[in-house]
């Protein structure tokens, strides 16, 4: 009994374990499912997931929620065609061409994240008004810019980085496991992650032992946006175009790959490994329901099973401390 | 705190005044014979729509009328259209064009604009009851679908008693565009091509890149897949990245629906293979013509029911019919 419990309390090993059922039931149902073409639309659907859910994490983690990130993804996406439309326009290098867009999807990005972090930290807004705000502001925005249809006559060789060559890896998605692997290792190993876990856990003291709060929720809202912003610039990549719908619904996406990775909403309970898990498993059911031939809303469905599922495994878990 | 006070209360006289003026002007515009149109659209976002307004724009220019032209933003939804319907007949135009997002909820605005003497036409969709409404002017979805159809056969190079697969693209289960469209396209494969079988259909939820995951797995699950059907836009630009990065141009034939700029070039490079286009803007342009007509005259020669035919644009479409029908867009 006691070594059941051991294996409970391990959220990792669970999502492990719920990932190698979903696959192992997927393949059964159709052994096409258990193919590298298939592992790659899981992983390309996967990589801007992951991008919002690590910086949601981090945001979680510290007790607050950043409600922004889908309507980042789409607003960056879209400045960041605005800018490569005129640039090939202009005749100039593909390559460079992408990698300005890049920078200027993190920039917007970066810009969002400072918003919320004034709001949040000068203006004095709870976490969820103010990001509430900018998902308002920057979804708008993006129907304002485009007038409602995607931007695309960028460069033409974007569409390509989406194609994998490294088994089921593409170049951008390499570049995003390197990222999530990075801001996991900060989170763990180093003093940003800490002073979320304490942040987390009670400010008052975190305050009280010389944390500078208010600077260390700053930092951690922009590293959301810019994350955000990079995904921004994943999808238009796979797409070849900025869409202003991009990324509609995307933080609650993000919030579920976190919460199915066994965070507490309230802050200061989680791990980087279980996001990263918990982003996968979402995007495993996406690919499994279309290859096995089940109805598409369905996927909802399976969805909200597995949030209830990794809520209540946190239940039991406090349950079993005493 | 008085000082605020006083400054609101001048706030509200100022906007008080605002109106009064706006109001008088208003009905000075009418007494002086000026023609106002008013055009209540379904969601302003929606390039369907954008196309909509250039041609609005002009007609209302080369009639000499002024055009009201309102809408929600982004919203597609009879909740945010009626407020805005109200507003707008507040104003006494002279004429209202309607798009009624819902066929019953908008049915009390044209009763409204009757009793206030505003005549109204319907264009794209219709309410129930169309005794009060001058004219309804609307492209056709389900021939839209049975044209996509016809194309669809002709890519994939359909011949009697084979067999072929084809999958279906669609924003929502519930749109009635989507919905016409589908069955449309469904009727014309049964009766006009037995071989060809839907083998399955996605949701996008008016996302790309939801649309791109669908089709990426239909790709990898249906090898032998001849053709993807993608009923809205954002379907078509899913479909036509996927086809693009899984190198699949030319192999697998990709019918859309509506002439954005951005996938009529697509047609150009190959990766998609035809377009069913609406007329947007000669809807419009039809709608605000036989409102100054009937204001005017009291009658007007446009039907009571106006379908404006659907166009199918492909390579070989010629270049000044493809800038004719490709939708402007700002």
């Amino acid at each position: 009994m006691n070594r059941i419990r051991e294996v409970l309390k391990n959220q990792q090993f669970i999502l492990v374990l719920a990932l190698a059922v979903m696959v192992a039931f997927f393949s059964i149902k159709n052994p096409v499912f258990f193919s590298i073409p298939v592992f790659g639309n899981i992983l390309s659907d996967w990589a801007p997931v992951v991008l919002m859910a690590v910086g949601e994490t981090y945001v979680i983690m510290s007790g607050g929620i950043d409600l922004s990130v889908g309507s980042t993804v789409g607003l960056s996406g879209v400045a960041a065609a605005f800018v490569m439309r005129s640039m090939t326009t202009a005749g100039q290098n593909q390559n460079f061409t992408i990698l300005v867009g890049t920078f200027i999807a993190m920039g917007v990005g970066l810009l969002i994240g400072l918003v919320n972090a004034f709001l949040i930290t000068k203006a004095r807004m709870v976490p969820f008004v103010a990001t509430l705000a900018t998902l308002g502001a920057a979804r708008g925005l993006c129907i304002v810019t485009t007038g409602g249809g995607p931007i695309g006559e960028g460069p033409e060789k974007a569409i390509s980085y989406s194609v994998p060559w490294f088994g089921p890896l593409n170049t951008p998605g390499i570049i995003i496991i390197v990222i999530v692997a990075i801001c996991g290792l900060f989170m763990h190993k180093a003093k940003l992650g800490r002073y979320t876990y304490a942040i987390g856990s009670n400010s008052f003291a975190a305050r009280s032992a010389g944390i500078n709060v208010k600077l260390h929720l700053a930092k951690i809202y922009v590293l959301s946006g810019v994350l955000s912003g990079l995904a921004g610039m994943y999808l238009y990549i796979r797409l070849g175009s900025g869409s202003p719908s991009s990324g509609a619904s995307g933080e609650l996406m993000a919030i579920a790959a976190v919460v199915i990775g066994g965070a507490s909403l309230s802050g200061g309970v989680g791990r980087m490994s279980g996001t990263v898990l918990g982003s996968l498993i979402l995007t495993t059911v996406t690919s499994g329901l279309i290859i096995i031939g089940v109805a598409p809303n369905w996927n909802q469905v399976v969805v909200a099973v597995l949030i209830a599922g990794a809520v209540f495994i946190q239940g039991f878990r406090t349950w079993t401390k005493d | 705190m008085i000082r605020t006070s006083k400054k609101a209360a001048a706030l509200v006289a100022l906007a008080a005044a605002g109106a009064l003026v706006a109001g008088v002007t208003a009905t000075a515009a009418r007494a002086a014979d000026k023609i106002t149109i008013a055009f209540v659209m379904g969601a302003e976002s929606d390039p369907f729509f954008q196309a909509m307004k250039v041609g609005a724009e002009a007609q209302a220019k080369a009639s000499g009328v002024t055009l009201i032209w309102q809408g929600d933003p982004s919203v597609y939804s009879p909740a945010t259209q009626i407020p805005i319907a109200d507003q707008v007949l507040a104003q006494n135009p002279s004429g209202l064009v309607l798009i009624p997002t819902d066929p019953v909820a908008l049915q009390n605005t044209v009763t409204k604009a009757k009793t206030a003497g505003i005549p109204v036409v319907n264009v794209d969709t219709h309410v129930n009851d169309l005794t009060d409404v001058v004219s309804f002017i609307t492209g056709d979805n389900a021939d839209g679908g049975a044209k996509a159809a016809d194309a669809m056969a002709k890519a994939i190079g359909y011949k009697k008693g084979g067999s072929y697969q084809v999958a279906v693209g669609l924003t929502s289960a519930t749109a009635t565009t989507n919905v016409a469209r589908l069955e449309g396209f469904s009727k014309a494969i049964a009766k006009k091509y037995p071989g060809i079988k839907i083998v399955d259909k996605a949701y996008s939820s008016s996302q790309p890149s939801v649309a791109n995951t669908n089709v990426n797995n239909w790709l990898t699950k249906f090898p032998k897949l001849n053709g993807i059907f993608a009923i809205d836009g954002t379907n078509a630009d899913g479909a036509s990245a996927a086809i693009q990065a899984k190198g699949l141009k030319g192999k697998v034939a990709l019918v859309g629906y509506d002439a954005y700029a951005k996938n009529v070039k697509l047609i150009k490079s190959g990766v998609i293979t035809a377009l069913v286009a609406q007329d947007p803007a000669a809807e419009a342009k039809l709608a605000i013509k036989t409102l100054v007509e009937y204001i005017k005259t009291g009658k007007t020669a446009t039907a009571k029911n106006v379908v404006i035919p659907n166009f199918v644009i492909s390579a070989s479409t010629s270049a000044a019919d493809v800038a004719k029908y490709t939708y402007v867009q700002k």
